[in-house]
């Protein structure tokens, strides 16, 4: 192992993969990060405008140069516009996926979708409840069929609110409406960014960033939410189940089917197939001893949580997983998914499918996938993945499989503490909990993959925060052996006898990215119950390791919903430090949090600790001095 | 005599010196179509990264005595006393890279050039773009630098502005010349980033 | 001031053309063997490949001896220098004095034992001559033997492939340039080149050629034949030097210089390929017969010959060699011998094609083999020159993306 390998990622299976994909000869996210360098300061800086074509525009931060674009935009406006349009690009992601949702929903509701269902009739009518639908002497496709049609006009633009902030502690509210940020429509929110960031428009770069603020409010408590409820809805909440992680995962002898992308609308048909008679029969015929679906990204973590599917990796792993040689098809759906995927199978016999209309890739096969013929297209597939075993060359699987544990959904979680958030409360009162922080976000070359997520929350549990996490935040430390209900031992003391009374690990896994929203319906069951609000609670945010559009919509959905949030990473804002001035500090007396950037994780822990602590104190409980 | 000089703690990294200079010695002169030319033009300036990802804007300086020239074994390699630049004959230069190993900036590239119908390999340097000089331009690298990491001056007067900035900076009590604030911050991070990389 | 330089090679012509400038009054006299106007010695395995014309290889004017008001007497062999009298007898007896020499006279193939020699098409390919005789003898050939894989022979299998002939090499040790490259990029060379057609054969000798008139066959040490009609000898170089009378002037392999490139006699020089100097990375003296150090010398040493004390910071063997579409270059020690003063460190990096070694001695670079992407061999190289410590992370230099800036530790 060379100290390359050693520096790009802390897992085993990442370090000895990376060995021989360099010996392969495949070119990975690391590589072309490297032969990037340096990177433009401009766009480092968000100084660079492309909006318009009276541009291309760049503000010289040594201010020599010109200090306004050619519309007289100065580096304040110029870094709030970009800055707008990546949390646009971010929300309308994750609303999108939600939209998909929506339409099954739809199509259950009329009968079509074979293969789809309603999973969870209880919390169809309780959401349905929500939008004001009542359930009596309707069946469930009738309700269902009017829940799609309430959310679609949440999308649009009827409303003066969209209905799920209603979740939302009355005083968060109460702040969204004196800022003027309540989320309206899902879709007008990004809409009206990329019309307010037009030329000509909304130039002062405080109010860009006050709506840029709303917009990701709309998809914290709008797109991801109706994404991850009607997830629920269809293919049922989340309970604990027991699962494991890394490329151990993959079988030998099995037929090994990877789900990547995020929605899991295409990875539950998938899954459906693979359990079918006539294909695992297929299988055996073929030499294989049985059909293995695993994950990567966040699709995985759909599958994850509601069925224990294992994970084999994270962002950063998708690549390296094609070079094991053991993946007979990876089949994709949308988001972080490399375009190189499909240049990395070239070099194995894997076969790529791309499933969405909106989604195609170089060297993939296009088979799309709609509601009505899903559950085929599904069949058919995993039908192919069977017949490419034989093609199989030399497999690579240096790494036996980690245990962890998945599928803390909301429900799951407050159905553990006994139907209410009462008991952790009392933990966190009596100090044994200090507080609770979420980790989330991707992976990034510019971080040793999972460094930044493990270090943090190891960190963490030790002093006592319980940690819930998602997305690839949730499979590093499943990687890293966190996610079980032994795993309490590296937890403070604490932590360690909550977890051992309640037989729960001291790092929840919540989900996918979109089920970040999770963490805010947990949040504000938390206020609710102490009477007050989301920014007064002892809890914080982090994303160690984020490189999304769809990350800065989710920090900025937390920090709008009172939730102080620890970057990693720096976003292109450094060209104004206006904006990074109202970013990491200003909106505290704003929205009661702001960001903060720190790339080590070893001080983003000090800092969460420290932001614990001052909030127990304002809470009138024991805090101590970080 | 004004020459190109570099400031590399202004570098960016934008790398638009590398397009200028490839669109400057292109057939027709411009980025658009230079990039539909064949052979294909290519940047004689490289910006690099340095230990903690800055850029690093590197060029022929024009040693004198240069080594490069005393190395080149058909006498390719000449200097232009009138600009004081060390240039390449492309008709002379039989590409045999003995230059490469002389070269202690490593700013050499060997590849084809607009010349003889585009077909011979030649090693290629900066020619303090001679040909734009003669109609009155400016380099093409220093033109288009937003940021000052490249100027063209007489030596003399872009050492008095250092000197005359370290002693204002002295003076107001700073350490060494200032960096904007929002980019010194990008660059901690960075190095932060970086350093945390090597983290076991 | 009487100078005489013997040789007319590139370390003679570049010591000239510094004296010249300093001491316009002096007596400059150059004794050469060669009568062509002084060209490019590196220059002639090209010529064999096709890749240069023979008019190329000249590198100062036909009034290169008139334009510095130098006397030359070509065509003569210096047989004796008489050190008491200061004087230098030709072979054909003339006798000229000086106050101040300089021996430039290079080096000579290193001859081998084997009946036969005097067949035609059996070549030496050291001098324009050589070469000249070898394209004329081209349109006959088709099947070339060349002994010796260093960087002659390699070289002249090389120009032979290039000018679609069948070659066989026959080599010492496993891979070609031995001497220059590491046994990865040797190698590498040797994939490359059997690729394209070279018969290799390892571990054979000749030791006979025969013919009517012109080599048709040669006769190998394990009793096999090959059918070849040209044979090119590339066994390296030996310097020149049974002109120098060893009772006055110190030698070694070459001819032994201070740090001034003064032989332990006042007044005689010495430069080129003839010279042993102190070798920088081996930190031993050390015969480096490459064209830069030659002219490096050269005008050093007619610098100090001039009067002006200029001091020559010491030689460094180093080489770039393309083939096909393959790039190597070598500087310094490519092969340490002991581990336990030297660290090797290399790697591969297929994104970009490459290799790459470098050779330490504590924290000071002593060597570096790069294959591909070699624009950045010029920093290594002066690295190893510099002998400056190394304080950034060592496996930097073997990074594809290294430029000088990582040096640089702000």
């Amino acid at each position: 192992m060379s100290r390359k390998e050693e520096n790009r990622t802390i897992t085993k299976d990442g370090q000895l993969l990376l060995e021989k994909a360099h010996r392969d000869g495949v070119v990975t996210a690391w590589d072309r990060h490297e032969a990037q360098q340096p990177h433009c300061g401009y766009c480092e800086m968000g100084l660079s405008c492309r909006i318009c074509v009276m541009g291309p525009c760049r503000i010289d931060p040594f201010k020599e140069g010109p200090q306004v674009g050619v519309c007289g935009a100065d580096a304040d406006i110029i870094v709030a516009r970009n800055l707008g349009r990546m949390i646009a690009a971010g929300a309308a992601s994750h609303s999108d996926h939600g939209r998909d949702l929506v339409e099954v929903l739809e199509n259950v509701a009329l009968g079509k979708g074979e293969g789809y269902g309603i999973k969870d009739e209880a919390k169809l009518k309780k959401v349905a409840a929500e939008y004001g639908i009542s359930a009596e002497g309707k069946d469930v496709r009738m309700i269902a069929g009017e829940l799609a049609h309430a959310m679609q006009e949440d999308y649009g633009t009827r409303k003066k609110a969209l209905t799920l902030i209603s979740r939302a502690p009355e005083k968060r509210r109460d702040i969204w409406k004196k800022l003027g940020i309540v989320p309206r429509g899902i879709d007008r929110e990004t809409s009206e960014m990329m019309h307010r960031t037009h030329m000509g428009v909304d130039n002062d770069w405080v109010s860009i960033l006050l709506h840029a603020m709303r917009n990701a409010l709309s998809d914290g408590w709008g797109g991801s939410l109706i994404a991850s409820e009607v997830s629920d809805i269809l293919f049922g909440t989340p309970q604990p189940k027991p699962t494991s992680a890394n490329v151990g995962v993959l079988k030998e002898d099995q037929v090994n089917i990877i789900v990547h992308g995020h929605n899991p609308v295409v990875s539950e048909m998938v899954l459906l197939a693979a359990g079918s008679d006539a294909l695992l029969d297929l299988a055996v015929e073929k030499g294989a001893k049985g059909i293995n679906v695993a994950g990567v990204c966040c699709t995985g973590n759909e599958l994850l949580m509601r069925h224990g599917v294992p994970m084999a990796g994270n962002h950063l792993t998708t690549e390296l997983v094609l070079a094991t040689g053991a993946v007979e098809m990876m089949i994709v759906d949308y988001q972080c998914i490399m375009p190189s995927l499909g240049t990395v199978a070239s070099c194995y016999h894997t076969k790529m499918i791309s499933t969405s209309d909106k989604a195609k890739f170089p060297g993939m096969e296009h088979r799309e996938f709609y509601p009505d013929n899903a559950r085929e297209m599904a069949q058919t597939l995993v039908k192919e993945a069977v017949e490419n075993y034989g093609r199989r060359g030399e497999i690579y699987l240096p790494v036996a499989p980690v245990d962890a544990v998945g599928g803390f959904s909301v429900e799951a979680i407050l159905g553990a503490l006994g139907g209410t958030p009462g008991p952790l409360l009392d933990a966190i009162k009596a100090g044994k909990i200090r507080g609770a922080a979420g980790v989330v976000g991707c992976n990034n070359p510019k971080i040793k993959q999972d460094y930044g997520h493990v270090t943090l929350i190891r960190r963490l549990i030790e002093n006592d925060i319980l940690v819930v996490d998602t997305g690839c935040a949730a499979v590093a430390t499943a990687k890293a052996g966190l996610k079980t209900a032994e795993a309490a031992r590296f937890a403070g003391p604490g932590l360690q006898e909550i977890c051992g009374a309640l037989k729960i690990p001291p790092v929840l896994h919540m989900g996918s990215c979109v089920d970040n929203v999770r963490i805010l319906v947990l949040a504000s069951a938390l206020a609710d119950a102490l009477g007050t609000d989301i920014s007064d609670l002892p809890i914080a945010g982090a994303a160690p390791e984020w490189y999304s559009e769809k990350a800065a919509a989710i920090g900025t959905y937390f920090v709008a919903s009172g939730v102080y949030t620890v970057l990693g990473p720096m976003p292109p804002i450094t060209g104004s430090m206006n904006v990074v001035k109202l970013l990491t500090q200003g909106l505290n007396d704003v929205v009661g949090a702001t960001f903060a950037v720190e790339p080590d994780p070893e001080k983003a822990a000090v800092l969460i600790r420290r932001h614990i602590e001052v909030k127990r104190e304002k809470l009138g409980l024991s805090s101590v001095k970080v | 005599m004004k020459q190109i000089m570099i400031h590399p703690e202004r570098c960016v990294g934008c790398m638009q010196c590398m397009a200028a200079c490839a669109a400057a010695h292109s057939r027709s002169g411009h980025l658009f179509a230079a990039t539909l030319e064949s052979p294909l033009p290519k940047p004689r300036i490289h910006v690099g990264s340095g230990l903690w990802e800055e850029g690093f804007p590197n060029r022929c300086r024009h040693c004198d005595p240069a080594p490069c020239l005393f190395a080149c074994l058909p006498g390719a390699i000449f200097r232009d006393e009138k600009t004081n630049t060390v240039r390449v004959d492309p008709d002379r230069c039989i590409n045999c890279a003995s230059c490469a190993m002389a070269c202690p900036f490593g700013v050499i590239r060997y590849h084809a050039v607009p010349f003889r119908g585009g077909k011979k390999v030649v090693a290629v340097k900066c020619d303090n773009c001679i040909e734009r000089q003669g109609r009155g331009e400016i380099p093409a690298c220093v033109e288009v630098c937003k940021s000052g990491a490249l100027t063209f001056e007489e030596s003399g007067e872009a050492m008095k502005r250092k000197t005359d900035a370290v002693s204002r900076s002295v003076s107001a009590g700073a350490e060494g010349t200032e960096l904007p604030e929002g980019f010194s911050l990008l660059r901690a991070i960075k190095k932060a980033r970086l350093q945390l990389q090597e983290r076991r | 001031m009487e100078y005489v330089i013997i040789g007319n090679g590139i370390a003679g012509v570049s010591a000239a053309e510094s004296i010249r400038p300093i001491d316009r009054e002096g007596r400059i006299t150059m004794i050469g063997d060669e009568t062509f106007p002084p060209y490019c010695r590196p220059m002639i395995s090209m010529v064999l490949e096709g890749a240069v014309g023979s008019d190329r290889l000249p590198i100062r004017g036909a009034d290169f001896y008139e334009r510095l008001d130098i006397r030359p007497l070509l065509g003569a062999r210096v047989s004796e220098i008489d050190v008491d009298g200061k004087t230098v007898i030709t072979e054909k007896g003339e006798a000229v004095s000086f106050d101040r020499l300089l021996i430039a006279s290079g080096a000579d193939p290193r001859p081998i034992k084997a009946e036969g020699l005097d067949l035609k098409n059996i070549f030496f390919m050291r001098t324009e001559a050589h070469v000249r005789g070898m394209e004329r003898a081209l349109p006959d050939v088709r099947r070339a033997l060349v002994l010796g894989g260093g960087l002659v022979g390699f070289k002249a299998a090389y120009g032979l492939m290039c000018r679609g002939i069948e070659v066989t090499l026959l080599i010492r040790s496993g891979h070609p340039l031995s001497m220059q490259a590491d046994a990865a990029a040797g190698k590498m060379i040797l994939e490359k080149l059997t690729g394209r057609g070279l018969d290799v054969r390892t571990g054979l000798a000749v030791t006979a050629f025969s013919g009517k008139g012109r080599v048709r066959q040669a006769h190998l040490t394990d009793g096999s034949e090959l059918p070849c009609d040209l044979a090119v000898i590339g066994k390296g170089v030996l310097p020149s030097r049974s002109f120098i009378p060893r009772d006055h002037i110190d030698l070694d392999l070459g001819v032994l210089v201070d740090d001034y490139l003064e032989t332990n006699v006042s007044g005689i020089f010495a430069a080129g390929d003839v010279a042993e100097t102190t070798d920088i990375a081996r930190r031993s003296r050390w015969v480096n017969a490459i064209w830069p150090e030659a002219e490096a010398q050269g005008r050093i040493a007619g610098m100090n010959m001039a009067g002006q004390k200029i001091r020559y910071g010491g030689s460094l063997s180093r080489n770039v060699i393309r083939i096909f579409d393959t790039d190597i270059l070598t500087a310094g020690i490519v092969t340490p011998e002991s581990d336990a003063v030297y660290t090797a460190i290399q790697s591969k990096d297929p994104l970009y094609g490459t290799y790459r070694k470098m050779v330490f001695r504590e924290d000071r670079l002593v060597g570096a083999v790069l294959v591909n992407r070699i624009e950045q061999g010029g920093v290594l190289t002066a690295l190893i020159r510099s002998q400056m410590p190394i304080t950034i992370e060592k496996e930097r230099l073997l990074d594809p993306l290294f430029n000088v800036k990582m040096l640089m530790k702000q």
